[in-house]
């Protein structure tokens, strides 16, 4: 398992910064902002004031911009509903609605990817306030014009507002705008054909620590935590999944298209991925293996083979093979190039059949000199080896007695196929814990 | 087949066992769900069936049971597809006027209905000599203890243990010597007087079996299970399980009092006067099983309501809470956990307490509160966005409709008698 990194007082500041330049500190904007639910309902008007029809729902469209522009109206006329394009609001107030053009287009409303609805798909729904690193329900939404265009700029996601609407009258209409987050704080997660994709949340969740983006995960409705995962940068969704119970994960893989599945597994730790993958029905986890490079799947399903109760079901295939023809620098080579796996804390080192040698520290690397041949390392200590069918049990016995930080798994020819780390140990002895209560596999409780 | 043998070889599991295993994992919500439906205001209701029209209305819990496999099911459906409780989605697809009247209706019976989960306690002990001041007190701290102390795996067994304790309803049926063909009769052939208090019955009948708190339970349970789709399966054998005990049990209680109480014209008001009036019509044991089955079903339903409340005032306000959250994670959770608790033990307890109409105004909500709840998740069964390959097929549609139509037309009818008498 992945140590994330710390956030840090920079990023604290960062987040400080933003809030500072948010547009809803502009004294112009807080004083005309609109209230989306006070909005719904009321009523549609032409120039001359003459009632078209009530608002029944707006219309955003996202991705150009951090804050969603209007892009029309659903209209309620008469018995039906219609959409009119934004370009036709000449004034939108907390009361009413009125439209520009005389003759006022009404057509049938479609779908179009990369639109939401605001009240059928944002408001009431849940959305993950960034700072405050949890999931809420949007309480109100806050409509204001900015940059000639009207725009989502905030949501409110206090209970007091939502309280505030159940109140009949105006009451329910006026915004209350010292419960209001910039919308570019939250990640929206509705969206009719998609995924909201907006920037500048990106920006905010891919500096949240795995293990918070974890518990986010945990806390979204099936849906929209298939958005939030879409929204995320697949290096740091693999790291947020590593960190979610394992339950959890597989609901989620579930939810997942097999090709994203495929994507996230291929991302996180080897051992992770074979625990979840064990997991799945063998359907699932063919279908996810087929959208895999074939390299890492077969690598995949020889450690999914292995019980978790056996050290090869708990290993990592993250281990660093060198000859012991290799040079020093080869090795250290290696080493560099691999330094994103954070397990890279030495080589392992094999003969010409592939055999395992020994495994050679990094500082017995850095001291040596470049050109000189791994060979002339190897002695003592030599590792402890133990064969990938040994019982947990037995590897905790291995480890109490040599009291290194790992162990190297190796097949029935004595060739290296893994590496178990004390932490891998850690995890598996947990899970065997938690695994003895009766709800076992369902996550109850 | 060559799969099943890979697996036997490395696990020393049978497959059977791991799907028993896989069976007990899921199996709760359902049972635990159904089986708190027969609290002391059901068995009550039951009681009060048999006792007064016999065998002739068992067709009402036929048709009771019925609706209450249907809507659980498809509330446990709900739960896994949507990962939400039910208030929650009524928020979301109907609007904060919708969750907030429904979620306050539902709070306020499932005080009404906690305080009368907790006279079953007092009643039935008294039936064992113990006063209400310790009795009423120390079940409430016991229901707490367990639920927010007791990790959940081990109050999921400590409720099944619980159930069992309705096993002394059945006993205590054979013991009355039912007349079994009367019973068949009144199961299979759908005749009532229409008066107001046949009416009043079996709405309340209705009512209580199908419990606006276990609908929204069994949701909620469902989500914080983290059950998923893989489990609906099994999830289904659950619920069906616990819906079909519900019934069995209420089938027994009335069988019971139409044996005894019936035949001999005894007239009684709730559950443990029906047990009083047993013992010499049955025997001292009867007697014994049915308080002692009161106080487990009242124990069961009285670790249910607060739970069941605290997770929609949860998802009324937007916060998910989970039974393995800690109270400073999600302190309204807590909270409305322990304000439901200790104010219907406190009503139990003050002396004076109008407790008949807290019970009666309870039931109404409870009925009452049914119908908007059963629309809601009907509209909700059959939301593509929230449902997808889920959705509800045409011909559940139908089965929907029919018996929200008939809950209506029960609802009307014994509104319709309140007004005019």
């Amino acid at each position: 398992m992945k140590t994330p990194p710390v956030t840090g007082i920079n990023t604290v500041a960062k987040r400080i910064t933003r809030r500072a330049d948010s547009v809803l500190e502009r004294k112009n904007i807080r004083d005309s902002l609109v209230s989306v639910a006070g909005l719904i309902g009321r009523p549609i008007r032409d120039e001359t004031g003459r009632d078209i029809g009530k608002l029944v729902d707006i219309v955003v469209r996202h991705g150009e911009t951090t804050y969603p522009p209007v892009s029309g109206l659903i209209v309620k006329v008469g018995n039906s509903t219609s959409f009119i394009d934004g370009a036709s609001i000449s004034k939108l107030t907390h009361d009413e609605i009125r439209l520009s053009s005389i003759k006022v287009n009404l057509e049938q409303y479609k779908r179009r990817p990369g639109e939401s609805l605001l009240d059928a798909d944002v408001l009431d729904h849940q959305i993950v306030d960034v700072n405050g690193l949890r999931v809420v329900r949007s309480s109100d939404l806050y409509l204001a014009p900015l940059d000639r265009e009207i725009r989502v700029v905030g949501v409110d996601i206090s209970f007091r507002s939502f309280v505030r609407r159940i109140f009949p009258g105006s009451i329910s209409r006026r915004p209350t705008p010292e419960h209001v987050v910039d919308w570019a704080a939250v990640a929206s997660l509705a969206d009719g054909t998609g995924v909201v994709r907006s920037s500048e949340s990106r920006a905010a969740l891919s500096q949240l620590r795995p293990a918070d983006l974890a518990d986010l995960i945990e806390d979204l409705a099936g849906r929209e935590q298939g958005a939030l995962i879409e929204l995320l940068d697949p290096d740091l969704a693999a790291d947020a999944l590593e960190e979610m119970q394992d339950d959890e994960l597989q609901g989620l893989l579930r939810g997942l298209s097999s090709e994203r599945a495929a994507e996230l597994i291929t991302r996180m730790e080897p051992d992770e991925s074979a625990e979840v993958l064990r997991d799945l029905d063998v359907d699932h986890r063919e279908s996810i293996f087929a959208e895999m490079d074939s390299k890492i799947a077969s690598q995949l399903r020889k450690l999914v083979s292995f019980d978790e109760t056996l050290a090869g079901g708990i290993m990592t295939t993250h281990i660093l093979i060198t000859r012991e023809t290799d040079t020093v620098g080869d090795a250290l080579k290696l080493l560099v190039e691999n330094r994103e796996r954070d397990i890279s804390d030495g080589v392992v080192v094999v003969d010409a059949k592939g055999k395992l040698l020994d495994h050679i520290q990094i500082i017995e690397l850095v001291a040596a000199k470049s050109s000189a041949e791994l060979a002339t390392l190897i002695g003592p200590p030599f590792p402890t080896a133990i064969n990938g069918n040994t019982r947990l049990k037995e590897v905790v016995e291995e480890f109490a007695n040599n009291r290194g930080s790992s162990i190297i798994v190796v097949d029935e020819k004595n060739k290296p196929i893994g590496r178990i780390l004390a932490d891998d140990l850690v995890d598996a002895l947990t899970t065997d814990e938690e695994n003895h209560g009766f709800a076992q596999g369902s996550g109850a409780f | 087949m060559s799969e099943v043998k890979a697996t036997t070889k490395k696990a020393p599991i049978s497959p059977k066992k791991i799907r028993i295993a896989a069976l007990l994992a899921v199996m709760g919500p359902g049972v635990i769900a159904g089986l708190s439906d027969d609290d002391p205001a059901g068995i009550t209701t039951y009681s009060v069936l048999g006792a007064k029209y016999g065998y002739q209305m068992l067709w009402v819990l036929v048709a009771s049971t019925i609706a209450l496999i249907v809507f659980q099911d498809l509330g446990a459906r709900i739960g896994v597809v949507t990962r939400q409780g039910m208030i929650g989605l009524v928020r979301q697809k109907y609007g904060a006027r919708a969750g907030t009247l429904s979620a306050s209706a539902l709070i306020i019976a499932n005080i009404g209905t906690m305080t009368a989960e907790f006279a079953g306690i007092a009643a039935a002990g008294q039936l064992f000599g113990w006063s209400r001041y310790l009795s009423v007190p120390l079940a409430a701290l016991l229901v707490s203890f367990l639920v927010l102390r007791g990790s959940f795996a081990r109050v999921e067994k400590v409720f099944f243990i619980v159930s069992g304790v309705f096993l002394a309803y059945i006993i205590a049926g054979f013991l009355a010597h039912p007349d079994w063909g009367q019973a068949l009769k009144g199961v299979v052939t759908p005749t009532m007087p229409f008066t107001h208090d046949a009416i009043y019955i079996a709405t309340a009948t209705l009512g209580t079996t199908l419990a606006p708190w276990g609908l929204a339970f069994i949701q909620s349970y469902a989500v914080d299970k983290r059950l998923t789709r893989d489990d609906l399966k099994l999830l289904r054998v659950d619920v069906w399980t616990g819906s079909l005990l519900t019934g069995i049990i209420g089938f027994f209680v009335i069988v019971t009092c139409a044996a005894t109480l019936n035949k001999q014209g005894i007239t009684i008001n709730d559950a443990s006067d029906a047990a009083a009036a047993l013992k010499p019509l049955a025997g001292t044991l009867a007697k014994d099983l049915f308080a002692f089955g009161l106080i487990g079903a009242a124990l069961l339903a009285a670790s249910i309501l607060p739970l069941s409340t605290a997770y929609s005032v949860s998802d009324l306000t937007g916060r998910p809470a989970a039974l393995d959250d800690s109270p400073s994670e999600a302190p309204l959770f807590y909270a409305t956990f322990g304000a439901i608790t200790a104010l219907s033990a406190a009503l139990i307890l003050i002396p004076g307490a109008p407790l008949i109409t807290i019970l009666v105004a309870s039931q109404i909500i409870n009925a009452v509160l049914l119908l908007p709840l059963l629309i809601y998740m009907y509209g909700i069964a059959q939301d593509n966005r929230l449902m997808g390959e889920f959705v509800a097929t045409k011909n559940m549609k139908i089965v929907y409709a029919t018996i929200i139509s008939i809950v209506a037309f029960a609802i009307g009818c014994m509104l319709w008698f309140t007004v005019i008498k």
